[in-house]
C-alpha cells in the first residue's frame, strides 16, 4: 500500500537535509552544545561500535503509526517483528509517525526515554542526495561497488564513498588533524580494541590495538639472562631493516613495547568501575574502553578515539533466530556503557556510535536478509541530543521510491554528514570538514545536530 | 647477507638414499638411487645448488624446511620433488575424527585442530598441505559461523576436498567447494530456495556474490598480469552489477543436503548438496557477460552452466593465481610474475585450462620466486603467517609430545589465526592490506601484517617464548603433552656459537640472514653460559630467530 504524506521524505525533517535555514539551525545547535558541553581543554572520546556484516536495522527502529506499520509489515512479512511487541518510544520532535524499538532492546528505550539516545535515520554512502530516478538513470553518481561487504565497509570507515588503494580511515584523518591535542603522545590518538580496521587508518599512523584486556607485556626477559636476551632481543628489533616487509614488523613491535608500559601503569593506578558489563565480547571491549577513558589523565591524551566491534550481522540466514541475541547484546552494553560513564562523571565528554557497511534487504530470502544500503544508527551519550530522530525515514514500502529493489532502500543522509557531525562535535574546525569528506559539499547541511 | 652452509649428519627418514647419495657422490653420479624396502629415487640435473637454496623453495612450498627434505630435494632435483610430491597420498582429516566418533568420542573442534597439526607437521605430501592451507584461505569457511561450529565432521571433509582437489583442475575445486553442504551453510546456497512474489521472498544472494568477489574473478577487470583494466576515463570497470548477483542467486536454489527427507530437514550430511527441482528456479537467468541459463533447465544444468560461465572468464587465471602467489611466495608480486603464472593457468601446454598442479609448479618455479630475495631484496618475500612460523620451527626442530599429539587448539587468541576459523569470509588479513608508513608510500601490500596488531605481535611473541623454553626435550617439568622442540642434534653445536647460528639460520631463515643480525646473534650465545651441555645457548638462539624482524619474513 502507499505510504501517506506525512511519512515522505520531504515532510519528515529534522536538520536532514533539504533547506537552508534548517541547515543553519543544525550548525547553530550543534556549536551551542560545543560551547556548553565541554570547555576547550577538555577530554573528549568518541567511540565507534562497529557491527560487522551489516546491520538489519529495519528491525531495530519500527514505524507503530497504522498505515506505516502496515507497509513494514507487508514488505517485511516472516520477518516483521509483530506490532505488540515493539518497546513504544516518543521522539521530541514528532513527525506524526510514531516508532517503537525491537523488544530484546529495553536498555536502549531507557537511554532513549532518558535523552541519552539518539538515531540517525536511513544513512549510507552516497556521492550526492540521490533519487531513485537519478539511480536508475545514473544522472547522479552511485557510491563504487555497492552491497558489497569490504567495499561498502571501506566507504564508511574512510567516510567517502570513494574506492583508495591507501585506505585511510575518517577517525585516522581527524586524529592527524588534532594532533597538536595529544602533544608527545607515542601512541596513536585511535586505539582500536578489535584489531586492524579502516577507520582508524592514518596517512602515517595505525591505531593503537589494545587487547580486551589491557596491553601484553612481553615475558621472559627476567634474571641476568633474561637481561642478557633483552639486550639482544632490543638489538634485533632496532636494527634498520634491508626488507621493508621486516621493517614494518619491527615498527609494530617496537611501538607495542614503547606504549605498553605506560597503558598497563596508568590501569593499575585507575578507579574500579562498579557498573557491571556483559560478559560478551561486545561487553569486555566496552569495559576495557571505560577503563582507559578513567584513567585518561594518567594517558595524557585530551583526545581519544575508541574501535570495538561486534560480528554476526550478515543474517542471511536463521535471521529471526539471531537478530534478538545481536540486538540485545548492543543494549545491554550499550547502557552498561552509559551507566559507566555516569560512574566516571564522564558522560558528557565521551559520544558513542555505531556503524555497519550497509542494511539489509526488507525482502526476505526465506531465511533472513541480503546486503542492502541504508539503514538506521544510534548515538549515545551525554552530550548527544536524545530522544529524537534526526535525518529522514525511508518509505518501506517495496518498489516505492526510496527502494531500488528488494527493499534496498536509498540513503537519506550520508555517512559524511554522520560522520563530520561527529568530528565537528570532537574539535575539527567546520572549516577542514572539506579536507577529511570529500562529498560534504554535495549535501545542503555539512553536520546533522545531533550531538 | 650470508646463506649459511648446513652441517653434515644422517638423516633418519631418507636414509635409504642418504646411503645412495653418498655412494653415487663417490661415483660422479648417475644411475638410481635407494634398496628394497625404501623410496627409489634417481638424481637430478635441476637440483639446488646450496642447501640455503633448497631451504628458500622448502620454506615456500612446505611448512618448514627439514635436512632430510633438504637432502632430497637436491638429490632428485626440483622436477621430480613435485612428481614426487603428486604421488604422496593425501594426509586427510576425516579418518581420524571418524575413528574418534566410531570409539564412542563426543567430537569437538579440538579434534580437528589436532589432525590438522599432525598431518601439517608430519604429512609427507607436504606440497598438497601448504597448497590446501593456502585454499583454506581463498575458498574461507569458519568454525565460528554458528551452523559449523559443531560440525566437525563438515569441516574436515571441507578440508580434505581441499587437499584432494589441490593438484587437480580449478574448476573441480570450484564445483566440490560449491556443492559443500558447509559452504552451503556458511555462504546460505543450502535451502535457497526460488523466489516467492506472494511472501516478498527471493533468492539468497550470499553465495551468488562471494563465489564471485572472492573465490573466481573479484571485482573490477583484470589484464592477465592482474594489474586493473581501465576504461576512457581512467576508471576500473566493474566485472558485474547487481543484477547478475541476482542472476546467479537464482540460478544456484534448490539445493539442500544429500538424504534429506523433507526440504526443511536438517539432515548434517557432508556428502555434496543434491537438487530439489521443487525449490529451483526454472525460469530464464541471465548471468556473467550477459550469459543467459535458458528457462526450463534442471538445477545441476544451470549449475553446471554457471560454474562453467565463471571458469571462463579471463580474470580467474591473474585474479586466483595472484592470490595463491601472495599465500607461498611473496605479498607483492611483480605485474609480470603474475602473468607468467595466469597464462599457465589459461594453457597448462596442453591445451587444459586451470590445472593447479602445474599453476603451483609455476608459482614455485619461477625465476622471481627462486631469485627474488636477490634481485628486489627491499621488497620481496611476505611477512610468514604466524601459524606458519610455528609449523616451520616445529618441523625444523622435529618437535614431538611424549603422547604424540598435537594439542594446540587455540592459536587464534595469541596468532590471529587458526585452520578454519577466519573471522568472516573476508579471511585473516586483505590481500591488499598496507600499513602506513614506508610500506603503503610505496605501493607494498603486507597482508599478514594486519593481524601483526601491537597486541597480537606481543601475544605472539609470548607464545614463542614458551614454544622455545618451556617446550623442549630437555625440560623436565612439562607433561606428556608439551610439544617438544628436541635440542639433541644443536647442543654439540653451542660450543660454536658461528656454526648454531648457521645451522639454525639455515633451517628457519632458509640461511638468508643479514650480518648484523648474524652478529647479534653470535655474540649473544658467546655470552651466554654453556654448564648445561648447551641447553641455554640453544634455546637463546631459537627464540631470538623466531621472534626476529628478520626471521619473521619469509624471502
Amino acid at each position: 500500500m502507499k505510504t501517506s504524506n506525512s511519512f515522505s521524505r520531504r515532510r519528515f525533517l529534522r536538520y536532514g537535509g533539504s533547506t537552508a535555514s534548517l541547515a543553519m539551525l543544525a550548525q547553530l545547535t550543534a556549536l551551542q552544545r560545543t560551547v556548553s558541553a565541554a570547555p576547550a581543554g577538555g577530554y573528549r572520546a568518541l567511540v565507534c561500535v562497529y557491527l560487522y556484516g551489516g546491520n538489519d536495522a529495519f528491525n531495530l527502529i519500527v514505524p507503530t503509526s497504522n498505515a506505516q506499520y502496515t507497509t513494514y509489515a507487508t514488505s517485511r512479512q516472516g520477518l516483521a517483528v509483530p506490532l505488540a511487541q515493539l518497546l513504544p518510544i516518543t521522539p521530541a520532535t514528532s513527525t506524526g509517525v510514531n516508532y517503537g524499538l525491537h523488544p530484546s532492546v529495553p536498555e536502549l528505550q531507557t537511554l532513549f526515554g532518558d535523552q541519552k539516545l539518539a538515531i540517525v535515520a536511513n544513512l549510507g554512502s552516497l556521492v550526492a542526495p540521490l533519487t531513485k530516478t537519478e539511480y536508475e538513470s545514473g544522472a547522479v553518481e552511485r557510491p563504487p561497488q555497492l552491497f558489497s561487504h569490504s567495499d561498502q565497509g571501506d566507504q564508511w570507515m574512510i567516510g567517502g564513498a570513494v574506492s583508495q588503494i591507501q585506505k585511510i580511515g575518517w577517525c585516522g584523518k581527524v586524529g592527524e588533524n588534532l594532533a597538536s591535542l595529544n602533544p608527545g603522545s607515542v601512541m596513536s590518538m585511535n586505539i582500536s580494541l578489535d584489531g586492524s580496521n579502516t577507520m582508524q587508518m592514518g596517512a602515517t599512523k595505525a591505531p593503537y590495538n589494545l587487547g580486551a584486556n589491557g596491553p601484553t607485556e612481553l615475558s621472559g626477559f627476567w634474571g641476568s639472562q633474561g637481561a642478557l636476551r633483552k639486550q639482544a632481543f632490543d638489538a634485533l628489533r632496532n636494527q634498520a631493516q634491508t626488507n621493508k616487509l621486516s621493517q614494518g614488523f619491527a615498527d609494530v613491535m617496537n611501538e607495542s613495547i614503547a606504549i605498553e608500559a605506560t597503558i598497563s601503569a596508568a590501569l593499575a593506578s585507575g578507579p574500579t568501575i562498579m557498573t557491571p558489563f556483559p560478559s560478551s565480547w561486545l561487553g569486555e571491549q566496552l569495559s576495557m574502553v571505560a577503563r582507559m577513558i578513567s584513567v585518561q589523565s594518567a594517558v595524557g591524551q585530551t583526545r581519544q578515539i575508541f574501535f570495538v566491534g561486534k560480528g554476526g550481522f550478515d543474517t542471511h540466514g536463521n535471521q529471526n533466530a539471531e537478530q534478538p541475541a545481536l540486538y540485545a547484546d548492543i543494549s545491554q552494553c550499550l547502557g552498561a556503557f552509559q551507566a559507566a560513564m555516569e560512574e566516571l562523571g564522564s558522560d558528557a565528554d565521551v559520544t558513542l556510535f555505531t556503524a555497519s557497511e550497509f542494511g539489509r534487504t526488507l525482502s526476505s530470502n526465506a531465511q533472513g536478509t541480503d546486503h542492502g544500503w541504508g539503514a538506521h544508527h544510534l548515538v549515545l551519550g551525554g552530550a548527544v541530543g536524545g530522544g529524537d530522530l534526526y535525518g529522514t525515514m525511508p518509505d518501506l514500502a517495496l518498489d516505492g521510491p526510496d527502494d531500488i529493489g528488494g527493499g534496498r532502500m536509498i540513503p537519506t543522509t550520508s555517512v559524511e554528514q554522520y560522520a563530520a557531525t561527529l568530528a565537528t562535535w570532537f574539535g575539527v574546525a567546520p572549516g577542514d570538514l572539506a579536507t577529511l569528506f570529500p562529498h560534504i559539499g554535495n549535501f545542503a547541511s555539512p553536520t546533522l545536530g545531533f550531538v | 647477507m650470508t646463506r649459511g652452509a648446513g652441517i653434515g649428519r644422517v638423516s633418519p627418514r631418507f636414509g635409504v638414499f642418504v646411503v645412495a647419495l653418498a655412494t653415487l657422490g663417490a661415483c660422479g653420479g648417475g644411475g638410481s638411487g635407494g634398496a628394497s624396502g625404501g623410496p627409489s629415487y634417481v638424481q637430478g640435473s635441476d637440483v639446488p645448488a646450496t642447501d640455503a637454496d633448497a631451504a628458500c623453495f622448502l620454506t615456500q612450498s612446505t611448512f618448514g624446511p627439514t635436512h632430510d627434505d633438504i637432502d632430497l630435494l637436491r638429490f632428485i632435483g626440483y622436477a621430480a620433488w613435485f612428481d614426487d610430491q603428486r604421488a604422496k597420498s593425501v594426509s586427510k582429516e576425516r579418518p581420524y575424527v571418524n575413528a574418534l566418533d566410531a570409539a564412542g568420542k563426543s567430537l569437538s573442534q579440538n579434534h580437528r585442530m589436532q589432525i590438522w597439526w599432525d598431518n601439517a607437521l608430519t604429512g609427507d605430501d607436504q606440497l598438497r598441505q601448504r597448497v590446501a592451507w593456502a585454499l583454506s584461505q581463498i575458498f574461507v569457511i569458519s568454525d565460528q559461523h554458528s551452523s559449523l561450529s559443531g560440525d566437525v565432521k563438515g569441516l574436515c571433509e571441507y578440508y580434505d576436498i581441499l587437499a584432494r582437489d589441490a593438484f587437480g583442475n580449478y574448476r573441480k575445486l570450484l564445483e566440490d567447494v560449491t556443492l559443500s553442504p558447509q559452504m552451503g551453510m556458511y555462504l546460505n546456497m543450502l535451502r535457497n530456495e526460488k523466489a516467492d512474489p506472494a511472501y516478498n521472498i527471493r533468492p539468497d544472494e550470499n553465495y551468488a556474490r562471494e563465489i564471485l568477489q572472492l573465490f573466481s574473478i573479484g571485482l573490477v577487470q583484470l589484464a592477465v598480469d592482474g594489474t586493473p583494466l581501465l576504461d576512457g576515463l581512467g576508471a576500473t570497470i566493474p566485472t558485474y552489477d547487481q543484477s547478475v548477483v541476482e542472476g546467479f542467486a537464482a540460478t544456484f536454489t534448490g539445493w539442500t543436503f544429500a538424504d534429506a527427507k523433507n526440504w526443511w530437514d536438517w539432515e548434517g550430511s557432508t556428502k555434496p548438496m543434491v537438487n530439489w527441482p521443487d525449490y529451483h528456479e526454472t525460469a530464464a537467468k541471465v548471468i556473467l557477460n550477459s550469459v543467459v541459463v535458458p528457462a526450463g533447465q534442471t538445477g545441476e544444468q544451470d549449475l553446471a552452466l554457471a560454474l562453467d560461465t565463471i571458469f571462463a572468464h579471463p580474470n580467474v587465471g591473474p585474479f586466483f593465481s595472484k592470490l595463491l602467489i601472495q599465500r607461498l611466495v611473496t605479498s607483492n608480486p611483480t605485474p609480470a610474475y603474475v602473468g607468467r603464472v595466469a597464462s599457465v593457468f589459461d594453457d597448462d601446454g596442453t591445451g587444459e585450462r586451470g590445472d593447479l598442479f602445474e599453476v603451483v609448479k609455476a608459482i614455485l618455479m619461477d625465476d622471481e620466486a627462486r631469485n627474488g630475495h636477490l634481485t628486489m631484496p627491499a621488497t620481496f618475500g611476505k611477512v610468514k603467517e604466524p601459524i606458519v612460523r610455528q609449523t616451520q620451527l616445529w618441523r625444523a626442530l622435529d618437535a614431538k609430545a611424549k603422547s604424540g599429539k598435537y594439542k594446540v587448539y587455540w592459536p587464534d587468541y595469541y596468532f590471529g589465526q587458526a585452520p578454519l576459523r577466519s573471522p568472516t569470509v573476508f579471511n585473516f588479513y586483505s590481500s591488499t592490506f598496507s600499513p602506513p608508513g614506508d610500506l603503503a608510500d610505496n605501493g607494498l601490500a603486507a597482508p599478514e601484517l594486519q593481524i601483526a596488531t601491537h597486541s597480537l605481535i606481543a601475544l605472539g611473541t609470548n607464545e614463542f617464548y614458551d614454544l622455545v623454553f618451556w617446550g623442549n626435550s630437555d625440560n623436565t617439568n612439562d607433561d606428556a603433552d608439551t610439544v617438544e622442540i628436541d635440542l639433541k642434534p644443536l647442543k654439540p653445536l653451542a660450543v660454536d656459537p658461528t656454526a648454531l647460528v648457521d645451522e639454525l639460520g639455515l633451517l628457519l631463515m632458509a640461511g638468508d640472514m643479514s650480518s648484523a643480525m648474524h652478529q647479534v646473534l653470535v655474540d649473544h650465545v658467546a655470552a651466554t653460559p654453556i654448564t648445561d651441555g648447551g641447553t641455554q645457548r640453544v634455546l637463546e638462539a631459537v627464540y631470538l630467530i623466531v621472534t626476529s624482524p628478520e626471521g619473521a619474513v619469509q624471502k
